[in-house]
């Protein structure tokens, strides 16, 4: 590195331990995926004739065919529930937190710690009453079901991420646009919004991947329409005994739509999580 | 018509302990250039963030124009959306998601204004500030001076009923300050529109007031003109805030004779002015000496104080003579001619009518 000041002997030798850590961890860590990834990659014979760590001696997407044609529909699902309960978590959330931020009213501490203590409920403890609520609706087995519970899941979180992100523009600029003359909801769109990309960006990813992943409310709230793909993905261990290749390439499937996301929105997400450091102005 | 009219405003926290504001009163006339003086945390700026409507008063209602923006029953509260107030923050407060012509623009747009017609105005007001290439620019490409110039031009380019400052210029260097300050002062001549700018700094408040007023703990405690405030001020707090450099307070014994009365400090004695002579005989009082109504005399002179040299700061044109007396260490401001007369020791006479008298209890001014 230029600049830096020349390493003593002890020190690189110390620098050399830690790289070797880390390696080893990486290795750690990694191993799964690569054995997901090889297994994938397999002809059904060939999982059960080699190990599963092995490079495959002939590449095939047979498993990614079988495995999207049973995951078409359920990777469908997923996409709208995941689309949708990311758009209104991530909406009331922004509101809210905009709301708890910038204006104060009668008992607003006393209704923030409530909306956001509800981030400590564990997904458990409300199974059965949630299950009975959305059955009542008459949405069990809906999309419209997981949307609703996701987005009211997911509001505590996302209010609690928007009050501190919007809790850092100075509140002077929201008074100088009530000057000029703006109701509180034309600020939200005009000032609050515009000023925090960064900041939507990081919370649509984090719920995206949450709700793209979560098992719980989906194996309860659904049947066979509605059903997402991690359900379904879930599922095939039952069904497709042992075709390990095949459920391999499910697991791609369904880690691809959140690798893309990372990938696509990972600069702005490195940003969005030092935003605070910063000063909005 | 009074632009303004305040009346018993009272702002009460921590139900109703502390008094961030107790009992205002006040009046600006209609194009009037009105400066909120005073320490930090007395209450300048809350009594502007009330009068903006951005904070609701406990009791005391307000008056802008012939509008009642907010009634002492509370039944009448005017939001700020509906008061017409151009505010700059001291913390400039620009979108920083807008470039400087979409935050000049903002509020017209509310307004309804013709796109032609923002267009005319934006430019015309950005040219008298001198930021037309800044236009396209965001805040964050902009130095401090410039953001500040930005802020104005948007309070500017709005044709307020009213004019808030909240020591716009306390982020500015002193040269940028200096420059900006007469900018201000000029434009709001030729516009006329009535403002109220809060600040800390007296100079700022001198050079731009047509009135001050100075306030200490939540509390008015005099207004007037600049004039005013420096050479009638009504206790020992106005006088030792007001003026630069700040004003000589000695203790002094007051003694009569042959109908004049003496200050004693020491084993020197000011001569004062004869008509106090019956007020002040035999009581304990505080004088104030502005610096520069200290004359240079001979050291042999009569009546005279006389005093050792310390420090000698040449300012050009004047010297500032930091000298002690009687163990009192002093300030003495003179004309720059007059440094060859200064040398280890000097002696020094004030004019009889120029001294402040105080009383040494209470602080407040005795007038013969």
């Amino acid at each position: 590195m230029a600049g830096a000041l020349p390493l003593s002997k002890t020190q690189k030798l110390l620098h050399a331990l830690y790289y070797m850590l880390l390696f080893i961890f990486a290795v750690f860590y990694l191993l799964p995926f690569w054995g997901a990834v090889t297994t994938s990659l397999k002809s059904s014979a060939e999982v059960f004739t080699t190990s599963p760590l092995s490079f495959p001696e002939k590449l095939t997407l047979e498993g990614y065919r079988a495995a999207f044609n049973h995951l078409k529909k359920p990777l469908l699902n997923s996409l709208i529930i995941t689309a949708g309960g990311t758009f209104f978590s991530v909406l009331l959330g922004s509101i809210c937190g905009y709301a708890f931020a910038q204006y104060r009213f009668k008992f607003d501490n006393v209704i923030f710690v409530l909306v956001v203590s509800a981030i400590f409920l564990p997904y458990q403890a409300i199974l059965v009453p949630l299950f009975q609520t959305i059955r009542r609706l008459g949405l069990y087995d809906t999309v419209w079901g997981l949307i609703l519970a996701h987005t009211a899941y997911g509001i505590p979180m996302m209010t609690l991420l928007f009050r501190s992100f919007y809790g850092d523009i100075p509140r002077c600029i929201v008074q100088q646009a009530m000057l000029d003359g703006y109701r509180p909801w034309a600020i939200y769109r005009r000032i609050i919004l515009p000023s925090t990309k960064i900041a939507t960006v990081t919370a649509v990813v984090f719920q995206f991947a949450s709700i793209w992943n979560e098992l719980l409310f989906s194996l309860v709230l659904t049947g066979y329409d509605a059903m997402p793909a991690t359900v379904s993905l879930n599922q095939m261990m039952g069904t497709l005994a042992a075709e390990w290749n095949v459920q391999m390439a499910g697991s791609m499937w369904l880690a691809l739509p959140i690798l893309v996301l990372y990938i696509i929105m990972g600069k702005y997400l490195i940003r969005g999580y030092m935003a605070g450091s910063v000063a909005a102005t | 018509m009074p632009s303004v009219s305040i009346r018993n405003l009272t702002v009460a926290y921590n139900k109703g302990r502390t008094l961030a504001l107790d009992n205002f009163n006040l009046d600006v006339e209609d194009g009037e250039f009105c400066v909120f003086l005073g320490p930090s945390g007395c209450g300048k700026t809350t009594a502007l963030l009330c009068i903006a409507g951005l904070l609701v008063p406990t009791t005391g209602s307000i008056k802008i124009g012939d509008q009642v923006v907010i009634s002492e029953d509370k039944k009448t509260f005017v939001a700020p959306q509906e008061r017409n107030i151009a505010m700059v923050f001291q913390e400039y407060a620009l979108y920083p998601s807008m470039t400087v012509r979409g935050n000049m623009s903002f509020a017209l747009e509310n307004k309804k204004y013709s796109k032609e017609e923002i267009e005319r105005k934006v430019n015309s007001i950005a040219s008298m500030l001198g930021i037309e290439q800044l236009l396209d620019r965001k805040p964050a490409q902009l130095s401090g001076g410039q953001r500040q110039r930005v802020a104005l031009g948007r309070a500017l380019v709005r044709d307020p009923s009213l004019f808030l400052l909240d020591e716009p210029l306390g982020n500015l260097d002193a040269k940028l300050r200096e420059q900006v300050r007469f900018e201000l002062k000029r434009i709001q001549r030729r516009l006329g529109v009535t403002t109220i700018y809060v600040t800390h700094d007296q100079t700022e408040a001198m050079t731009l007031a047509d009135r001050i007023v100075l306030m200490r703990d939540g509390k008015v405690v005099q207004e007037g003109s600049p004039k005013d405030l420096y050479h009638k001020p009504i206790n020992t707090f106005v006088a030792g805030f007001v003026g630069t450099p700040r004003i000589n307070f000695l203790t002094c014994d007051v003694s009569v004779k042959e109908g004049r009365p003496y200050f004693a400090f020491g084993q020197s004695a000011l001569p004062g002015s004869q008509a106090l002579a019956v007020t002040l005989n035999g009581k304990s009082c505080v004088v104030g000496i502005r610096p520069s109504d200290f004359m240079l005399v001979d050291t042999t002179e009569p009546e005279a104080i006389k005093g050792k040299v310390e420090v000698v700061e040449p300012l050009g044109d004047e010297i500032v003579v930091h000298f002690t007396a009687e163990d009192q260490l002093l300030v003495g401001k003179f004309s720059a001619a007059d440094e060859e007369k200064v040398n280890e020791r000097i002696a020094v006479k004030v004019d009889p009518d120029k001294l402040h008298i105080f009383d040494a209890e209470t602080g407040d001014r005795i007038d013969g």
